[in-house]
C-alpha cells in the first residue's frame, strides 16, 4: 500500500479547511466559549474551597482544557460515509483505486491537523493567558499523554467508524450518531470529570470505551497514574480500538454487499 | 474471451413501498411494507477491445445499475462479470485503476477546489507519471476548450463546464476502458457536439473501449456502431445501429401532393392518412408491398405534383421498442 494517495487526500482536506475562514473564527469562538461556560460553572461550584475530594480546582481547569481542546481535534467526520450513502456520491467514491477506509482515515487525519494548529493551539494559548493551565508532570509523562491521547482518537475513530457503517441498512443514522455523541460527551469526562462520577458508576465506565478516550491522556499528564498503570490503561485503548474495528470492519464487508445507490 | 465478458448478471433491490398520507405514514411506522425490484435480469454481454458501445433503454431499464456492476460498485446477486481478467466487485482496489467512469448525474470533482486541484488529486491517487499526467491535461483541456475555467472553484461552473471537467478527470489516468452514464444530461447542442467529437476521437485514436448510456439517439448516432437496448432489465436488441432499422424500422411512408382535390380508393395492406386537401400519406411495410408497384398505383390512376418517401429516423424506432409496439420483443 502506497502512501502518497492518502497523503494527497489528507492534504486536501488540510486545504479544504481554509475555505470558509469566518466559520473557522466562528469554531475557535466555540470551543473558548464552551470551555468557559464549564470552567465558571465548575469555579462557582468549588466556591472558596481548594480541593474537592483531593481534586484541585486547577485539576479541573486542566481537564477542561485539555479534553475540550482535544475534543476540538477529535471530531471524526460522523457523516463521511452517511452522507455518502444517502446522496448517491459513494459510487464515485469506490470508483478510486484505494481502500476506503485509509481515505476515511486520511481525510480525519488532514482535518485533525488542521484543527490541532489553528483550534486547539490558539484556544489553549488563549487558556493560558487568562485561566491558566497546569504544567504537566514531567516530560515524560508530556510524551506519554501525546501518545495516549492519539490513542483515545483511535478509540474515538473506531467508534464513530463502527456506528457510520449501520448506515449501510438504515441509510439515516442521525438518531445513533447522536445517541453516540451523548455517551462520548457525558461519559468521557469532557463534560464532567470521572473523579466526580460515583463510585458504581466509575465501576460501570471501566467495561466501557470511553474513558479511553481523554480521560487516560488527562490523568497521564498529571501524573495520577503510575507506570504500571499506563502501560495497562494504554493496552486498554488498544484492546478497545482492535475490538471495535473489527466489529466496523465485518459491518463494511457484508455492507458493500447489500449497498444501493441512491439516486440513479 | 472478450475484454468484457458478462454473463446472466441479475440484481434486485428492496424497495420500501410507501403508503400516502398521515394514516400510511403510521401504518409505515410499524408495519413497513417491501417490495422487490428486479433492476437487471439475466443479461449477458461481451464487448471487444476498441467497441464503442450505446447502451440505451427508457428510464429505470436497469442501465445505472449495470454500469454500476461493471464497474465494481455494485455487487451483482447472481451472474458473472470478468473485465480485463479482473472480477470488478471483487478486485474492486485493483480493478477501478484501470477504468474510468463518468456519471452525468454525480461530479467527481471536489466542490470547494479549482477544477486544477481536482485534477492534481487524481493524479496522486491513480499515481498518474508526471509526463503522462502533463500531456493528458494539455490535450484534453485543448480538446474540451477548458482553459477559462480550469482555475474556478467546481461549485462555480456551469453545468455544461462541470461536466468537461468531470470527463476529464474520469480520463486523467488514461484508462483503456470508460464506461459513459449520460455525459451529455442537460448539455445544450454545441457542448453535447464538443464531447461527442472528444468521444469518437479517443476511440479512434486510443482505440478506448466504452460504453455508452444516453437518452439522446443523436449521441448512439454520431458516435457508436454497435447498440444494446435494454428494458424493463432484460437485453432486447444487440447489433449494429444499421441492423436495427432493417429489423424493426421496415415501415416506410410515401407523402404523395396530388394536382387537385384527390378521392383515393384504399389500396390493399396499405394504411392512408389524409395531411390536407390534397395532399396524403401512405404507410406501408417493406414486405408486404414493394414501393415501385404502389407508386406505379398511385401514378397511373391521379394527377401527382409532388412526392417524397421517408424511412422511419432512429429514435421512432426506439420509441416504438419503449412502447412495445414491435413483434419480436
Amino acid at each position: 500500500m502506497r502512501i502518497a494517495p492518502y497523503f494527497a487526500y489528507a492534504r486536501k482536506c488540510f486545504l479544504g479547511r481554509s475555505a470558509y475562514r469566518f466559520d473557522h473564527l466562528m469554531s475557535i469562538l466555540s470551543t473558548c466559549m464552551q470551555f468557559f461556560i464549564f470552567w465558571g460553572i465548575y469555579r462557582a461550584l468549588y466556591g472558596a474551597n481548594s480541593e474537592i475530594d483531593g481534586i484541585t480546582f486547577s485539576m479541573v481547569t486542566t481537564n477542561f482544557i485539555l479534553s475540550m481542546g482535544l475534543g476540538a481535534v477529535f471530531c471524526p467526520d460522523d457523516y463521511f460515509l452517511p452522507n455518502k450513502i444517502w446522496d448517491g456520491s459513494i459510487a464515485t467514491e469506490l470508483l478510486r483505486p484505494i481502500s476506503f477506509k485509509g481515505r476515511m482515515i486520511a481525510e480525519n487525519l488532514g482535518n485533525a491537523a488542521f484543527d490541532l494548529l489553528f483550534r486547539f493551539l490558539p484556544v489553549l494559548v488563549i487558556a493560558l493567558l487568562t485561566v491558566g493551565v497546569s504544567a504537566p508532570a514531567s516530560p515524560v509523562m508530556l510524551l506519554l499523554f501525546l501518545f495516549s491521547a492519539f490513542l483515545g482518537y483511535g478509540v474515538l475513530w473506531t467508534i464513530s467508524f463502527a456506528v457510520q457503517m449501520t448506515s449501510f441498512w438504515l441509510i439515516n443514522i442521525w438518531s445513533l450518531l447522536t445517541i453516540k455523541n451523548v455517551f462520548v460527551n457525558v461519559l468521557s469526562g469532557s463534560m464532567i470529570p470521572l473523579w466526580f462520577m460515583p463510585e458504581w458508576m466509575n465501576g460501570i465506565l471501566n467495561f466501557t470505551p470511553f474513558s479511553s478516550i481523554y480521560f487516560t491522556p488527562v490523568q497521564i499528564y498529571l501524573g495520577q497514574l503510575s507506570y504500571g498503570e499506563i502501560a495497562f490503561k494504554c493496552g486498554v485503548q488498544v484492546l478497545w480500538i482492535a475490538g471495535i474495528y473489527l466489529i466496523g470492519n465485518f459491518l463494511w464487508k457484508k455492507g458493500q454487499q447489500k449497498l444501493v445507490v441512491q439516486g440513479g | 474471451m472478450s475484454l468484457i465478458e458478462v454473463k446472466d448478471i441479475s440484481k434486485t433491490f428492496k424497495v420500501s413501498k410507501r403508503r400516502g398520507g398521515v394514516p400510511g405514514m403510521l401504518a409505515n411506522l410499524f408495519v413497513p411494507k417491501f417490495e422487490r425490484k428486479e433492476a437487471v435480469k439475466n443479461i449477458s454481454l461481451s464487448i471487444e477491445k476498441g467497441e464503442m458501445v450505446g447502451f440505451i433503454g427508457p428510464n429505470g431499464a436497469g442501465k445505472s445499475t449495470t454500469i454500476k456492476m461493471l464497474s465494481g460498485i455494485l455487487y451483482p446477486d447472481s451472474g458473472e462479470i470478468i473485465v480485463d481478467g479482473f472480477i470488478p466487485y471483487k478486485q474492486r482496489k485493483n480493478y477501478v485503476g484501470r477504468i474510468g467512469v463518468v456519471f452525468g448525474q454525480k461530479s467527481q470533482l471536489q466542490w470547494d477546489l479549482p477544477v486544477i486541484d481536482s485534477f492534481e488529486l487524481l493524479k496522486a491517487i491513480y499515481r498518474v507519471p508526471d509526463a503522462v499526467y502533463q500531456k493528458n491535461l494539455s490535450r484534453f483541456t485543448e480538446m474540451l476548450d477548458m482553459g477559462s475555467f480550469i482555475r474556478q472553484p467546481v461549485r462555480q461552473l456551469s453545468l455544461g463546464q462541470r461536466m468537461r471537467a468531470d470527463i476529464v478527470a474520469a480520463l486523467i489516468h488514461s484508462p483503456e476502458i470508460v464506461f459513459f452514464d449520460e455525459p451529455t444530461i442537460g448539455i445544450d447542442v454545441v457542448g453535447k457536439e464538443t464531447i461527442r467529437s472528444f468521444i469518437r476521437e479517443l476511440n479512434e485514436q486510443d482505440k478506448v473501449t466504452m460504453l455508452f448510456t444516453t437518452h439522446d439517439m443523436q449521441d448512439i448516432e454520431k458516435t457508436c456502431k454497435r447498440l444494446v437496448i435494454i428494458d424493463g432489465g432484460t437485453k432486447v436488441y444487440d447489433g449494429t445501429l444499421g441492423g436495427i432499422r432493417e429489423q424493426y424500422g421496415t415501415s416506410r411512408q410515401l407523402d404523395v401532393e396530388f394536382a387537385g382535390r384527390a378521392e383515393i380508393a384504399p389500396i390493399d395492406k396499405v394504411e392512408m392518412e389524409t395531411i390536407d386537401e390534397n395532399k396524403k400519406r401512405f404507410i406501408f411495410e417493406n414486405r408486404d408491398i414493394q414501393i415501385n408497384e404502389l407508386m406505379n398505383q398511385i401514378l397511373s390512376r391521379y394527377q401527382v405534383r409532388d412526392i417524397n418517401i421517408s424511412e422511419p429516423d432512429i429514435e421512432s424506432i426506439i420509441r416504438k421498442i419503449y412502447n412495445r409496439e414491435v413483434d419480436g420483443i
